[in-house]
C-alpha cells in the first residue's frame, strides 16, 4: 500500500547512483511547479508512467493511492471552476449579479475547470515521481548517497529513518484501526464524516504512543550498535556514478528544459 | 578459575523526573564465561540492570545512577557507550524496532561500520558472525522477510560483530514461538561454548535456563532476592511464590511430591534426570 | 444449531498476494466450550481469527457466529458478540483513565449513562482492576494494560472471547491471571478461544485443542487427546508439556492411565500408583 517501502528490483532505474536519482527528483519538482501549461505537463505525466513501467515498479500501488486522490482533485477542480474568473462561462450565474456582495457567485468557468485539472495533474505527477526513487533505493544506499553529497551520516540516517516511519506508520494504523473496529467503533465502517473526526483519537493516540515507544527502544538499539561513535562511518556497500547515471541526469535535464522552454512559448 | 568479568558495587538507579529507585543497592560479581539468568516479575528492574552493563544507563537514559559497574576493567560511567558496546553487545525484545537495515548483511555489518573500521574487516566478521548464527544463505535477504526466530538470530549476530566478550539479551524469545525460542538458546549456548562468551539473559522460560544458566539473579523492586544456581533457586519453593517465578515443570512436580510427605531422592531440574529419579522412586522396594 | 457458537464451513482464505493462507477449514465450536488454537507461525491462525471477527471475509466458505452468517456484518456490530483482545494492548489503549478506557465499548453500543457505569464496574472487577480505575493506562504495568484491555472488551458483553497471545510478554502472574480470568468467565458459560504458543497453558486451561499447520486443520480433539499424538505434533514442530513429555517417558516402567495435562495429575497419580504397589509389597512380604 506505501508508495515508499523499497521494491526489489533489477531494471535501470533500480541500478541508477541515488545522489542522480535525488537530484533528478529536485529538478523535475522544481520543473513541474514552474511549468503551467497543460500539455507539458501532461507530457511529464507521461514520461513518469514511462519510468515506472521500466523500473518494473507494480502499477497497483498506484490503484489505491488514486482512489484518495481522486476526491481531492474532484473539489480543487470544482473550487477552481466555481471561484477562478475567466472568459468562458459554461453556466451562467445561479446568483444574479444585482444580489449585493454574492452576486455573481455560482457561475461555473470553462477556465477554472481546466486550471483545476492543471491543479490535479501537477500533483499527480509529482506524487508518481517520488516513489520512483524511494522504491527503488535501498535504505542504506539512499543514506550513502546523502552522505556522500555532503550531509553528516547523522542527518542521513535521520532522515532516511523519517522517511521509512512512514510505512510503519500506514501500517499501524490500519492494525488500530482494526483493533478499535473490534471495540464496537462503528464509524469507521460507516460513520458521517464529522463522526469520524471526532473518532480520532482513538486512533491517534495508540499510534503516537507506539511510536514514542519504537523511537526509545530504537534509540536504545542504535545505541548498543555504538551509532554517533565515530566522526565518520564507513559503508560497506559502495555507490559510484557511472556514464548511464551521467547520461540519465543529462536526459532529465534536457527534458525538463524542452518542457521549460514549451511553457513559456506557448 | 574464572576472572571477575562484570563488578558491580552498590549499584542504585531511578529513571529521571521520578523518585521511585529501580535498581536498589546491588552487588554481584560476574565471572567470564558465566551464563547468567536474571529473573523476577515484570518491573522488577531487569531491563533496567541490563542497560546498566552495556552504558545504556547512564548515558542514553539519563536519571540518577550511584555505585559502580565496572564491565571488563572499564568503569561504564567514564567510558562511552561505543567503547562499551565493544565489550557488551545488546539483544532487545523485539526483533523489529533493533533491525535497521534492508539486507541482512547491512544489519550485521551497521556496528562495526560506526566504528569505522576498514570495509575488509568489517566483510570478515560479518562473514563469520552469520556463519555462527547459521544465517549465511540469508546474507542477501530483508530482514523483513525472516522469521521471528530468524530476526532475533540476526539481532544476536549483529550484536556479536562487534566481538564483544559478554552479550546481554533482555528477553530476546518472549515474542517467538517454540522454535523460534529454541533455534535463539541453540545459538546462544553455542556462542558461550565456542568462545567463553559470557551471557546475561532477561528472561521467563525456566525450563531453557534450567539447561543452560550456570546461575540465577533474582530480582524483586530492584534488590536482589537471590543469586544461586538454578538448582538452588528452582527448589527454593517461597522464592519462587514470593516472586511470581515458574519453576521448569519437573520442579514442580518434584516439590509437590515433598509436600505430600514422598520427595525424591534429589531435586532434578532437567526431564532426563526427572526420567531417572521418577523411576527410581517408583520402583524402590519399601522398607 | 442455537448452542453453536462458531461455525465455520469449507473456508478458505486467499491474501492479494496470492498465497492461499486457509485451505477448507472446517470446525464447529459450542457454546461454553475452551478451545486453544496452536501451530507454527504462519500456519494461519491470525488469519483464521480475523474471518471469525469480520476483519477478512472468505475467499470461498463460511463463518457463522452464534448461527448467523457473518458475511455482510460490519466488524464493529460482530464486535458484540465476538470479543477480541488483542495480542499487544498497547495498540488499543488511549483514554485518559482506565475507566474511560474500558466505558469505550458500551458507550459505542450507546447505552445509556448508568448502564455504562454498571458495565464498567462488573468489568473493573473481573479483572480485578477496580482499584485502578482513574489510572493513567500507559503509566500501568504490561500485565495490568493487557487486563484494562480485556476488561474494555468484556464490558462489551460479547458471548464469545477470543483471546490472540495473552501471554506475549507477560510474566509467570500475568500469564497466570489472563488465564485465570478467562476461565472464570467461561464458568459463567462464555465461549473461550485462545491462540498461544505455551503448551502448558493450552493443558492446563484448555478442553479442546484444534492444531492448524499450513493453513489446514491437523488435529482437532479434546485437548487430552491431541497431546496423545507427539509425532503428530511433532511435524509441525510442537512439543507437549514439559510434563505431559516426561510422564510419557516414564509409561514403559511406571503403569500410567493415560496422557498427562499438569503437574498435579502426574503427582496424584504417581503416588497413588506407590500407594498400592506398597500396598502388594505389604501384603505380599
Amino acid at each position: 500500500m506505501s508508495l515508499i517501502d523499497y521494491f526489489p528490483g533489477d531494471s535501470s532505474i533500480h541500478k541508477l547512483d541515488p545522489r542522480v536519482k535525488v537530484v533528478a527528483l529536485l529538478i523535475i519538482t522544481v520543473s513541474i511547479f514552474i511549468i503551467s501549461n497543460f500539455f507539458v505537463i501532461a507530457a511529464f505525466f507521461l514520461a513518469c508512467l514511462a519510468f515506472w513501467r521500466v523500473s518494473g515498479l507494480p502499477f497497483k500501488k498506484i490503484k489505491v493511492f488514486l482512489k484518495f486522490l481522486l476526491s481531492l482533485f474532484t473539489f480543487l477542480t470544482l473550487m477552481q471552476a466555481l471561484f477562478l474568473p475567466g472568459e468562458h462561462y459554461l453556466l451562467n450565474p445561479l446568483i444574479p449579479k444585482s444580489v449585493p456582495l454574492i452576486g455573481g457567485l455560482g457561475r461555473i468557468s470553462l477556465d477554472g475547470i481546466v486550471y483545476g485539472l492543471l491543479l490535479s495533474l501537477r500533483l499527480l505527477t509529482l506524487v508518481l515521481f517520488m516513489p520512483l526513487v524511494t522504491m527503488t533505493t535501498e535504505i542504506n544506499t539512499l543514506a550513502l548517497g546523502l552522505v556522500k553529497m555532503g550531509l553528516s551520516y547523522k542527518i542521513a540516517y535521520m532522515t532516511t529513518t523519517a522517511i521509512n516511519i512512514i510505512p510503519t506508520f500506514q501500517n499501524e494504523t490500519q492494525v488500530i484501526m482494526d483493533a478499535q473496529k473490534m471495540r464496537g467503533l462503528t464509524v469507521f465502517e460507516k460513520g458521517r464524516m464529522l463522526d469520524k473526526f471526532k473518532a480520532y483519537p482513538a486512533l491517534v493516540v495508540p499510534l503516537v504512543i507506539g511510536a514514542m515507544r519504537r523511537a526509545q527502544l530504537m534509540g536504545v538499539a542504535m545505541d548498543a550498535r555504538a551509532f554517533g561513535a565515530a566522526k565518520t562511518k564507513t559503508f560497506i556497500n559502495d555507490i559510484s556514478i557511472g556514464f548511464l547515471d551521467l547520461v540519465a541526469l543529462v536526459a532529465v535535464l534536457v527534458f525538463c528544459g524542452i518542457g521549460l522552454a514549451f511553457n513559456f512559448i506557448l | 578459575m574464572a576472572e571477575i568479568i562484570i563488578k558491580i558495587e552498590n549499584l542504585s538507579y531511578r529513571y529521571p523526573r521520578t523518585k521511585k529507585w529501580v535498581l536498589k543497592d546491588i552487588n554481584l560479581e560476574i565471572k567470564q564465561g558465566e551464563f547468567l539468568a536474571v529473573m523476577g516479575e515484570n518491573g522488577a528492574g531487569k531491563t533496567t540492570f541490563c542497560q546498566c552493563i552495556n552504558g545504556v544507563i547512564p548515558h542514553s537514559q539519563r536519571g540518577k545512577m550511584k555505585g559502580r559497574v565496572i564491565v571488563a576493567g572499564i568503569n561504564t560511567v567514564e567510558s562511552s557507550v561505543s567503547r562499551l558496546a565493544q565489550q557488551v553487545g545488546m539483544v532487545l525484545e523485539d526483533p523489529e524496532t533493533q533491525l535497521f537495515t534492508t539486507r541482512v548483511r547491512d544489519e550485521v555489518a551497521f556496528g562495526p561500520e560506526n566504528l569505522n573500521m576498514p570495509v575488509p574487516e568489517i566483510l570478515e566478521r560479518v562473514s563469520w558472525a552469520l556463519k555462527d548464527v547459521r544465517l549465511e544463505q540469508h546474507a542477501d535477504r530483508q530482514p523483513t522477510a525472516l522469521s521471528g526466530g530468524q530476526k532475533q538470530r540476526l539481532a544476536i549476530a549483529a550484536a556479536i560483530a562487534m566481538k564483544p566478550k559478554i552479550l546481554v539479551l533482555d528477553e530476546p524469545t518472549s515474542q517467538l514461538d517454540p522454535v523460534g525460542t529454541e533455534e535463539v538458546f541453540t545459538v546462544i549456548k553455542a556462542l558461550k561454548d565456542e568462545y567463553g562468551m559470557t551471557v546475561i539473559i532477561a528472561t521467563h522460560k525456566s525450563e531453557e535456563i534450567a539447561k543452560f544458566a550456570d546461575r540465577i539473579l533474582v530480582l524483586k523492586e530492584g534488590q536482589v532476592q537471590a543469586l544461586a544456581s538454578p538448582q538452588e533457586i528452582f527448589s527454593n519453593t517461597k522464592l519462587l511464590k514470593e516472586n511470581w517465578i515458574r519453576s521448569p515443570q519437573v520442579s514442580e512436580l518434584a516439590t509437590y511430591l515433598a509436600e505430600q510427605g514422598c520427595p525424591l531422592s534429589s531435586f532434578p531440574i532437567l526431564p532426563q534426570e526427572a526420567i531417572r529419579l521418577l523411576t527410581h522412586w517408583y520402583e524402590e522396594a519399601e522398607t | 444449531m442455537s448452542d453453536s457458537a462458531i461455525k465455520i464451513e469449507n473456508l478458505s482464505y486467499r491474501y492479494e498476494k496470492g498465497s492461499l493462507a486457509l485451505h477448507n477449514i472446517n470446525i464447529e465450536i459450542k457454546k461454553g466450550e475452551f478451545v486453544g488454537i496452536i501451530g507454527q507461525n504462519g500456519a494461519g491462525k491470525s488469519t483464521l481469527l480475523k474471518n471469525i471477527t469480520g476483519l477478512l471475509r472468505p475467499t470461498t466458505g463460511r463463518v457463522q457466529v452464534n448461527g448467523r452468517d457473518t458475511i455482510n456484518v460490519p466488524v464493529s456490530d460482530l464486535a458484540l458478540e465476538v470479543g477480541f483482545v488483542l495480542q499487544n494492548p498497547d495498540r488499543q489503549l488511549f483514554a485518559a483513565t482506565v475507566m474511560e478506557e474500558v466505558a469505550y465499548g458500551p458507550k459505542n453500543m450507546g447505552l445509556s449513562q448508568g448502564q455504562i457505569k454498571e458495565r464498567v464496574d462488573y468489568a473493573l472487577n473481573a479483572v480485578g482492576l477496580s482499584h485502578l480505575r482513574e489510572a493513567f493506562p500507559p503509566a500501568l504495568s504490561k500485565g495490568d494494560r493487557a487486563k484494562v484491555v480485556i476488561a474494555s472488551v468484556l464490558a462489551m458483553g460479547p458471548q464469545i472471547i477470543i483471546l490472540d497471545e495473552p501471554t506475549s510478554g507477560q510474566d509467570y502472574r500475568g500469564c497466570y491471571q489472563i488465564m485465570d480470568i478467562a476461565q472464570e468467565f467461561n464458568k459463567r458459560g462464555h465461549t473461550l478461544l485462545v491462540v498461544t504458543h505455551h503448551m502448558a497453558l493450552v493443558a492446563e486451561y484448555t478442553n479442546r485443542t484444534v492444531v492448524l499447520m499450513n493453513g489446514s486443520v491437523l488435529m482437532d480433539a479434546s485437548t487430552r487427546e491431541v497431546f496423545s499424538h507427539p509425532d503428530k505434533l511433532k511435524m509441525t514442530h510442537i512439543t507437549p508439556p514439559q510434563i505431559t513429555q516426561v510422564a510419557r517417558a516414564l509409561q514403559p516402567r511406571i503403569p500410567l492411565s493415560g496422557t498427562i495435562l499438569n503437574v498435579k495429575e502426574l503427582g496424584d497419580e504417581l503416588l497413588a500408583l506407590k500407594g498400592k504397589k506398597r500396598g502388594r509389597v505389604g501384603s505380599a512380604g
